[in-house]
């Protein structure tokens, strides 16, 4: 095994997407010298085509070695695949997100208390309040140059800075759907991006290419770790960026501290960083997967996990949607993912039958690329023949057609989860994470209720052949939410209970005292909005804690 | 620059197609695109490149196939599968990184003539597009009792594989083989990708200015 000799670094951040990128960003910054283990390759603009099918339809780019297995629930068999759309590569999946960056409602951090228990649902409060984030909603914004107008969702989050970018155009696709949505009395604005606008942070505006979602920016207009927090840090001189580092257990002294990592390498050779504090920032799949397969004497269970909550609680979002044709071309094929949104039906109302929501937009997940359309209209949404004459007229509907959705709020559930599959193997021997994952009632009753909703707004946009995007007879089980998704939330729970919880308030394990989690899985609930920017936002402030906290030495 | 790193399913492409296999492999993408083969990369687009003669089926393979993708993506008055040369982009795939499909496509499109012999005593390339027709139809529903494959290769999953990859072929780059002359895309209203040709303006994506397609830009 390899080491690096007597080094021991003041930090060892695991990951380096949004959390951890964050994070190493911060703490370079204030002369912290970290080493960054990244299990996935270095990719950059030059990989960055939008070839449909390199990019969307293998995903060759970004995750080449991804491997989980996924099953409905306990009794279920499993799949073995790459189901959860995250991105194992240097800057981690938000180098692909779509970039959509709004702030959670403040009562998305106290469900619990604002909804009371829900049978067959675990919900929680936060430990922290959303005037506690704001001025780390502020920061990220910031940095990653969030393009809009924070005054144009009367339903949104109280924020008190503008968005340093003016608002993007208004592709013909949100224009549609902003004049369906006002038809109905809803109040439709520009979703915000953190995608420039205009030149900022020394990178160029957006070139509207289309294709952003699932993949690269080749330009680096949009915001990522890569193209943000990254360079900066490596301009410090105190990043060790290590990729193809393949962290599979994390060593404990006798005090009970993590003393770094133990990686393979790209040719399976076996390494040890040592390092004063160890932050995971490995998503909410890999986060679980690492911790688990860190077992010992104190751990049996995996490490940090007293609790027995590291895995659980896993929640996706929701995305019932609608399609209809429209009598123009919408230039869905332009622009980026989204380009509008309303928020009039977000907040919770029991008399629906459910509790909690989300909010809805106009997006181009697969109405910019031709062969996803195709095969998606032909097969999963069951909209026209799947071969002949009817299945040419579909493809030609193409670039007409108007696609909305809701990024629906899940409830999260103990037995929905992450562990480690006790047979499928990854390409070095270790159990691959296998997720488990279904759904409460509420989510169903809220798919329903949404889906006539979002039917209401197609039609009112005046799209003919109006449906729900999905197969006939089928239910949410037949999308992509039920077997992977791209927001994962919650299997390390934050909380003030050390029983009920993972981490604290500030993210740091109640059981290792310097071992931090900073990914998505810190998140007790999924509001209905993108996670990303919270993510981001929380690193921030968990970067503030730790810095205070060191200079006082009180690490 | 294509990154041409192996990936773990290609080395499970490398054995012989089993039915379980094959299921646990198409589910690898979900969403409906159900896709259990490798698609073509660096080696099936530099072979499209050099030639559009067959590169691994036979003569009647290729006919019977070509006629096959022209049911599934029919010409009217626009071009179909045929006109966009989908078979050319499934032969190359098949030649190079699809090369573990190969006997699926060589026992199915064998399997096709014999439906179509017990029929009508005519091989599938000889029929009416009506004749054709009526045996996709039996196909993907498994339904034909002339189908010989039904054990080793249900004649819904042959039939699905070929839909996909005609489909695919019908709108992938040109380059991969088929989408001959951008006919797939044009059907499609799809102007082509943007990433490497600047993408377009606030006014293009307003609605405000003309689209300009890919084959139209100065190359």
């Amino acid at each position: 095994m390899a080491t690096d000799g007597q080094r021991e670094y003041d930090v060892c951040v695991i990951g380096t997407g949004a959390g951890g990128g964050v994070m190493i960003d911060q703490l370079t910054a204030a002369g912290f010298d970290v080493v960054a283990l990244e299990r996935g390759g270095r990719v950059g603009p030059v990989d960055f085509d939008d070839d449909e099918l390199r990019n969307s339809i293998r995903d060759e780019v970004f995750s080449p070695h991804q491997l989980e297995t996924y099953r409905f629930d306990d009794t279920s068999e499993s799949q073995t695949g790459r189901h959860s759309h995250i991105a194992h590569c240097v800057g981690g999946t938000i180098t692909h997100w779509a970039a959509w960056a709004w702030r959670f409602q403040p009562d998305d951090f106290r469900v619990l208390s604002k909804e009371g228990p829900v049978a067959g649902a675990s919900l929680a409060d936060w430990p922290i309040s959303y005037e506690e984030l704001e001025p780390f909603y502020t920061k990220a914004e910031s940095d990653f140059g969030v393009a809009g107008d924070h005054t144009s969702n009367p339903f949104g989050a109280p924020q008190k800075a503008a968005l340093p970018n003016p608002r993007h155009p208004e592709r013909v696709s949100a224009k549609r759907f902003a004049a369906g949505a006002r038809k109905l009395g809803y109040h439709p604005f520009p979703v915000p991006m953190a995608i420039n606008s205009r030149p900022y942070g020394g990178r160029p505006r957006c070139m509207y290419g289309g294709a952003c979602r699932a993949y690269g920016c080749p330009i680096h207009a949009k915001a990522t770790t890569l193209s943000v927090s990254l360079p900066r840090a490596t301009a410090t001189g105190r990043l060790d960026l290590r990729p193809n580092a393949m962290v599979f257990e994390l060593p404990l002294d006798t005090k009970g501290k993590v003393t770094g990592a133990r990686y393979l390498d790209e040719k399976g050779k076996t390494h040890e960083v040592r390092a004063k504090q160890t932050i995971i920032a490995c998503g909410s799949i890999g986060t679980p997967q690492l911790l688990l397969m860190s077992k010992s004497g104190s751990f049996p269970e995996g490490l940090a996990n007293g609790s027995g909550l590291v895995g659980k609680n896993l929640t996706f979002h929701h995305h019932p949607s609608a399609i209809g044709v429209m009598d123009e071309d919408l230039r869905a094929y332009t622009g980026f993912e989204t380009h509008a949104a309303f928020d009039d039906l977000h907040a919770s109302d029991p008399k629906r039958g459910f509790i909690r929501g989300g909010v809805i937009a106009e997006l181009n997940t697969f109405t910019h690329q031709p062969i996803a359309y195709t095969a998606a209209v032909s097969d999963d949404l069951a909209f026209g023949a799947r071969w002949g004459a009817g299945l040419k007229d579909r493809i030609r509907a193409f670039p007409r057609i108007l696609l909305i959705a809701l990024i629906g709020e899940e409830l999260p559930m103990e037995s929905s989860r992450v562990d480690l599959d006790p047979e499928v193997r990854d390409r070095f021997g270790f159990p691959v994470p296998r997720v488990t994952k279904h759904h409460h009632p509420n989510d169903i009753a809220m798919d329903n209720w949404y889906e006539k909703k979002l039917l209401e707004v197609v039609e009112a946009a005046g799209g003919k052949g109006v449906r729900p995007g999905r197969g006939d007879g089928l239910h949410i089980s037949s999308t992509q939410a039920q077997r992977g998704n791209a927001h994962n939330h919650g299997t390390a729970r934050m909380g003030k209970d050390p029983s009920k919880s993972v981490v604290d308030a500030n993210c740091r394990s109640h059981e290792v005292p310097n071992l931090w989690i900073v990914d998505g899985s810190f998140m007790p609930t999924s509001s209905g909005y993108n996670p990303t920017l919270t993510i981001l936002a929380n690193a921030y402030r968990v970067a503030d804690h730790f810095i205070r906290e060191a200079r006082r030495q009180s690490l | 620059m294509r990154r041409v790193e192996q990936r773990e399913e290609e080395k499970v492409a490398a054995k012989p197609i089993n039915r379980r296999e094959f299921v646990r492999r198409g589910s690898l993408y979900g969403a409906g695109i159900l896709i259990g083969l490798n698609t073509p990369r660096p080696k099936a687009a530099q072979a499209a490149a050099e030639s559009v003669e067959p590169a691994i089926l036979t003569k009647h393979e290729w006919e019977t196939l070509d006629a096959l993708t022209g049911r599934i993506i029919p010409a009217d008055e626009d071009p179909g599968a045929r006109e966009a040369n989908c078979v050319n982009f499934i032969d190359k795939a098949l030649a190079h990184e699809d090369a573990a499909a190969l006997p699926l496509y060589q026992g199915g499109l064998a399997a096709l003539d014999g439906v179509a012999m017990a029929r009508f005593e005519v091989r599938f390339v000889g029929l009416e597009s009506a004749q054709q027709d009526e045996i996709l139809a039996a196909l993907e529903r498994g339904t034909a009792k002339e189908w010989a494959l039904s054990k080793e290769l249900p004649s819904p999953m042959f039939f699905e594989t070929v839909r996909i990859h005609t489909i695919v072929g019908f709108l992938a780059d040109p380059s991969y083989g088929g989408n001959r002359d951008f006919s797939g895309w044009k059907v499609a209203g799809y102007p082509g990708p943007r990433h490497r040709r600047g993408g377009y303006t606030p006014e293009q994506v307003e609605g405000q200015a003309p689209i300009v397609p890919v084959w139209d830009l100065a190359r």
